[in-house]
């Protein structure tokens, strides 16, 4: 055969191995604390994660920032290892001790090889258990925050994700500040509110850790009984723990679709974020929404991108996507565009929001999305650390133990009808918010002229004072 | 704790194509990479962004795939891709669920043989606006963006091919012709200047066929064109530093060095060095600048492996609110300086090796990660199986070592220093304009 005819026939696929998500085991220890274990045969390294499910959403809107600030500063020295011993005796054990909150859930993790399993989930005792939040550190990683807050705002990519959250969200919830909190509060807290919260947080029935690996040889549940099974008896039930099922408060601050636009004085691109208030992860209809939004921006095929990028040329990318959270995290379409085209490039994003909701996507593009989604399931599980993290994502979320194992059925099943109805149900065109971070004196009048929605802009200064529309102050 | 070994095989069609297999059922999972020795350093002046604006060309479609296919096809399959230029190579990469290797092996073949068909001014032109948008999104509009070009453009002298930034210049990207992009692909992308590694869920004697299929019959080029003397000299022969006003709120100093080249085993030396000064919250300068004299919001260090001439070693610090980036600047090089002088302690080098070791046995279970290095080490030194001795030579590292290298790095006469500033406001940001809200 010529070359000519070798290339021009495709191949065909073989057969698909099979698999299936690894089943993972539970104990209940006497405590309450949950042992979710998960056999990953053959890697040499053990991920073990132990997670509170309580998170910033939680902690109250003058403390905005204290969940993460205790996370973080519980490195800064226990009882046992003051200072930076702890850092060090995981470091001797080839290990890394991470701890930071996210909205949803207070963590630690470890990963280190399967041997030296006990000798890890002893320090992970340790720096949940019995950290002494030294007041000279809290100060330091306050300011440290605050600084970080500065580099945000001069930084588009950030300002712009920051911005866009303040002007969806009502400022009654805790979604319109930053998980970390903003300026007002952070440089307000203090040790003893670190300590407060830690010892709030702390409760082993809303408790879980994940451990997953090479099982071959260990005992897990019973290390972790031996080494975890007293861990957070002292801590105190009440204050911070979340009703289960009850979700933060996400109401919308947007009633029709409004235009936000913070100037950069010459800045060569605009960043864009367009959306609205979207989702819960225990929303019904989850594997219809996450098909259509791989349709709409998560494929690197998808509309957004063959049309704004390998038609355009107006950005090197773009997304869409719901972030979804134990309440409804944000919907948004996320791009940087060249600053000329910042209005034609906004124009066909709507024209693609819209298209997904009026017309029935085709057979094509459903085929793709969804097989792209089932057949990319085993590449996102390859390692432990995946599979731990995807397991701590149930227990956070409070979903069925075979969520995942049901997953890629599921996907399977997503009709275009569903797809429509998702897009439907969860896309709501006439009242977006289009938040930029660009150059106002290039774009600012042909965005007036746009008629996309009421135009306000914004002038702040990058290293003082933050300009702030009204109403929406930071923190607040 | 033991590294599990890589086990490949490595041989070379008749027309010279690389190939290099590494088998491994752990998951149902197999990675194709393939790596053409070919980078921003085989650039001309006037044309600088090329190899990377290429790049971008690979993927607009070839005879027998159409535009944005290529991306289609693998997505549809379950697969992931992507492909990176950088000084010394560009490369291409496809992770699949294992029964879709043959589309992937089919795929890079129809672009290694039948690129230009596809070829046409209007998808130059289109991708060329997407490379200027990455080049404003990565750099241009992002503070401090402009680092890494600016130590280039310090560390070798304006004749060297690494001299000039990857991503090339707005005015070269203007000037890219299509009669530019087809002969850059006659020249280089040929089977001869290509390593193709496979590695994860394989048959290998069955990969073996499928790439004697489909690209056994590919051309060599016999005339690539070999690169000019890249040597430079082993330090800079003298400070440089420059001052670059920008809009960041925080000042910061980028540091560089002139350091050996990758595959030598002072560069271990010096990725251990590197581990020791900024790798965490135990290291050097992060106790000392960050935590303890709180001068520092956060410090890095870190080498970058290049094969032609010097690698780059870097760091940085960014100086807090209230603080004289001047004394931050001295307490940085003061620590640099401090491994040339006294050995580190067991202490630090034990905890580094560990960490090292984690680092290393974590990286290398992913199967795309093992294709990329073999393909790596093949295309750049010659040598696949550093794979399995790289890890040993990094625990091999001794104090003595250390010092040895940190005494010819870290030199005062090897060293450029970049200070970002925050520049002085604009008049039209004055106190009398109000916000607009």
């Amino acid at each position: 055969m010529t070359l000519e005819e070798i290339l021009a026939a495709r191949p065909s696929p073989g057969q698909p191995r099979a698999y299936n998500f690894p089943g993972f085991e539970r104990t209940v220890l006497p405590s309450g604390l949950q042992v979710l274990a998960v056999h990953v045969p053959g890697r040499p390294l053990v991920s073990a994660n132990l997670i509170f499910r309580v998170g910033a959403a939680d902690e109250p809107a003058d403390r905005a920032g204290v969940t993460v600030l205790a996370a973080r500063a519980m490195t800064e020295g226990t009882t046992r290892y003051p200072g930076l011993e702890l850092i060090e005796a995981a470091e001797r054990l080839g290990s890394t001790l991470h701890a930071d909150a996210s909205w949803d859930a207070f963590a630690a993790s470890v990963e280190v090889a399967a041997s030296r399993l006990r000798a890890a989930l002893e320090l992970l005792d340790e720096l949940v258990e019995r950290p002494t939040f030294p007041a000279e550190e809290v100060s330091r990683l306050r300011d440290e925050r605050l600084n970080d807050l500065l580099q945000m705002h001069a930084e588009p990519r950030r300002r712009v994700e920051q911005a866009f959250s303040q002007t969806i969200y009502t400022a009654g919830s805790p979604y319109s500040r930053l998980a970390g909190g903003n300026e007002s509060t952070v440089e307000r807290l203090t040790r003893d509110e670190l300590t407060a919260i830690h010892r709030a947080v702390l409760s082993p029935d809303r408790a879980a850790i994940v451990i997953g690996g090479d099982m071959t040889g260990l005992d897990v549940p019973r290390i972790a009984e031996e080494v975890l099974g007293s861990l957070a008896l002292g801590g105190s039930r009440a204050p911070a723990a979340p009703v289960a099922g009850r979700a933060p408060t996400a109401d919308s601050a947007v009633e029709r679709t409004t235009v936000r636009l913070y100037h950069r004085p010459g800045a060569v691109q605009s960043e864009v974020r367009i959306g609205h208030v979207g989702l819960s992860r225990r929303v019904p209809d989850f594997h219809a929404v996450q098909v259509m939004a791989a349709i709409l921006g998560g494929l690197f095929n998808s509309r957004l991108q063959l049309n704004l990028r390998e038609d355009k040329g107006y950005t090197y990318g773009v997304g869409a996507g719901f972030d979804m959270r134990r309440g409804a995290g944000p919907f948004g379409v996320r791009t940087a565009v060249q600053t000329a085209s910042t209005v034609p490039a906004i124009s066909e994003a709507l024209n693609e929001l819209h298209r997904m909701r009026d017309t029935l996507v085709t057979d094509a593009e459903l085929a793709v999305a969804r097989d792209y989604m089932v057949g990319v399931f085993p590449l996102r599980f390859e390692t432990p650390g995946a599979v731990v993290g995807a397991i701590g994502g149930l227990f956070v979320n409070e979903l069925p133990d075979d969520e995942l194992a049901r997953y890629r059925g599921l996907v399977e099943a997503v009709t275009a009808q569903d797809v429509q109805k998702a897009a439907r149900d969860h896309i709501h065109p006439d009242r977006l918010a289009i938040v930029l971070v660009g150059d106002a004196d290039v774009v600012g009048k042909d965005l007036e002229a746009s008629g996309f929605g009421d135009l306000e802009i914004i002038r702040e200064e990058l290293s003082g004072e933050v300009g702030e529309p009204g109403g929406h102050g930071v923190g607040e | 704790m033991t590294a599990p070994t890589v086990r490949f095989t490595d041989e070379r069609l008749a027309n010279g194509l690389r190939l290099i297999v590494a088998e491994d059922h752990l998951a149902p999972v197999v990675a194709v990479c393939i790596w053409y020795a070919v980078g921003s350093k085989n650039e001309v002046p006037g044309k600088t962004g090329f190899a990377h604006l290429f790049e971008h060309v690979m993927f607009q479609g070839s005879r027998h795939v159409a535009k944005t296919e290529h991306m289609g096809l693998v997505q549809a399959a379950g697969g992931t891709l992507n492909g990176t230029t950088w000084l010394d190579r560009t490369n291409y990469f496809e992770t699949m669920p294992s029964h879709q290797l043959e589309l992937a092996l089919w795929l890079e073949a129809d672009r290694m043989a039948t690129l230009l068909d596809a070829l046409n001014q209007e998808n130059l032109d289109n991708q060329r606006d997407v490379v200027k948008n990455e080049k404003r999104s990565s750099y241009d509009n992002r503070p401090y963006g402009q680092w890494f070009h600016k130590l280039q453009e310090h560390l070798f002298p304006p004749e060297h091919p690494y001299h000039h930034p990857t991503i090339g210049s707005m005015e070269d990207l203007d000037a890219a012709s299509l009669g530019d992009v087809a002969a850059f692909f006659r020249t280089y992308y040929a089977p001869n200047n290509a390593v193709l590694a496979i590695a994860g869920d394989v048959d290998p004697a069955q990969a073996r066929a499928w790439v004697e299929r489909y690209f056994g019959e590919i051309a060599p080029n016999p005339k690539i064109p070999p690169l000019g003397d890249m040597s430079v000299p082993p330090t800079l022969g003298g400070e440089s530093r420059e001052v670059i006003e920008d809009r960041v709120p925080l000042p910061r100093h980028y540091f560089g060095f002139r350091a050996p080249c990758f595959g030598d085993p002072r560069l271990d030396a010096l990725e251990v060095a590197a581990q020791i000064l900024a790798g965490g919250k135990g290291s050097r300068l992060y106790r000392r600048l960050v935590r303890e004299e709180r001068i520092a919001q956060d410090v890095a260090f870190f080498a970058l492996g290049f094969v032609g001439g010097a690698s780059i070693a870097a760091g940085q610090a960014t100086v807090r609110p209230g603080v004289d980036p001047a004394v931050v600047e001295r307490a940085f090089e003061e620590e640099l300086e401090r491994m040339a002088l006294e050995p580190v302690t067991d202490d630090e080098l034990a905890r580094a090796r560990a960490l090292i070791e984690t680092f290393e046995l974590e990286a290398l279970q992913r199967v795309d990660e093992r294709a990329d290095r073999l393909a790596m080490l093949a295309t750049l030194l010659d040598d696949p199986d550093l794979i399995n001795r790289q890890l040993a030579r990094y625990l091999a590292v001794t104090p003595a070592d250390i010092e040895a290298v940190a005494a010819e790095v870290f030199r005062p006469d090897n060293r450029v220093v970049l200070t970002y500033m925050p520049e002085a406001a604009p008049a039209t940001h004055g106190e009398d304009e109000e916000p607009a809200a």
